[in-house]
């Protein structure tokens, strides 16, 4: 099942299929290794939910949530 | 002549360490967290009878411009073109590190790999085959472990072989990209000012990238109207 990043829970993980946005932030989310076909898991959420910590490629990242709405990733759990 | 040497890389990964290690007397603030370097510092160096101009460049995870730091790197590479650029990495997190790698192999520097905190990739349990990375990358791969100056000696030997024989890194593509940046390469190889000042493959693939800083690079100059009819 695919869904947005910012959708997962702390604990929960998925693979990326596609980064939706453009531009500069765009570039920015590649550069930081966020490709398809990358796992990413959720590590937890800053108290309003906002920013994310993932752990991807062996190292800890932290996306405001209005970047992590652009990552669609695919869930290997059937919902 | 002095030797112009820059250390670049991730944030915190010890390049401020190495570089205090390469400089004798050199007091730079070492800090263990990213982005503390924000500046880049000058320092010199002897090594066999040759003088070495090093400067620590601010941590990095890519070369566009978007924060001051990284422009500051970026800056220091494109304009002031050192002759031998040394790329610390932090070996325990190699793979998110030699992204910057091959960026530093697009832009065509005469590069030196350092793959620092080898303890902490050892103590993961990481076993790296430096030889066959350097083999496939084709460039120098040095291990260190700069807060226990191991490696140091290797890598001034590395940076002096380099100096002595540079050799301009870089990345083949597939055989399609390969065709447009060639086409690319001719058109932009007509305007010399263009590609005295930057390597012209690394504006072609800039270009297919549409980076917005090449655009600007190459806006207003005849030829940037030329590399559209290229890519109609």
């Amino acid at each position: 099942m695919e869904q947005k990043l910012s959708n997962l829970k702390a604990g929960e993980a998925g693979t990326v299929a596609k980064v939706k946005s453009t531009g500069q932030i765009r570039k920015r989310i590649l550069d930081m290794g966020i490709t398809t076909g990358v796992r990413v898991e959720v590590i937890r959420a800053a108290p309003l939910g906002d920013p994310v910590e993932f752990e991807l490629r062996g190292y800890l990242l932290t996306l405001r949530k209005d970047e992590a709405d652009t990552v669609i990733v695919s869930t290997e759990e059937s919902a | 002549m002095t030797v112009r040497v820059a250390l670049i890389g991730n944030p915190n990964v010890g390049k401020s360490v190495v570089f205090n290690n390469l400089v004798p007397g050199a007091r730079q603030h070492v800090g263990n967290w990213p982005g503390k370097t924000v500046e880049r510092k000058i320092g010199r160096f002897n090594y066999n009878g040759e003088e070495y101009e090093i400067v620590d460049l601010p941590g990095c995870y890519s070369l566009t411009c978007r924060a001051m730091d990284e422009l500051v790197s970026r800056t220091y590479i494109l304009e002031e073109k050192p002759d031998v650029v040394v790329n610390i990495t932090d070996a325990s997190n190699i793979e998110r590190n030699l992204y910057l790698t091959l960026l530093l192999m697009e832009l065509e520097t005469n590069l030196v790999l350092v793959l620092n905190q080898m303890d902490i990739a050892d103590s993961r349990g990481y076993d790296i085959c430096s030889d066959t990375l350097a083999s496939k990358l084709g460039i120098p791969v040095i291990e260190t472990i700069a807060t226990r100056k191991k490696g140091m000696e290797e890598l001034k030997q590395a940076i002096e072989k380099a100096a002595r024989f540079p050799k301009r890194a870089s990345i083949k593509y597939s055989t399609d990209v390969e065709q447009v940046l060639a086409r690319l390469v001719d058109t932009l190889s007509t305007d010399a000012d263009l590609v005295r000042d930057y390597p012209p493959r690394w504006l072609a693939i800039k270009i297919l990238e549409n980076d917005r800083n090449v655009t600007e690079i190459l806006a207003g100059r005849p030829v940037y109207a030329k590399t559209k009819e290229v890519l109609a």
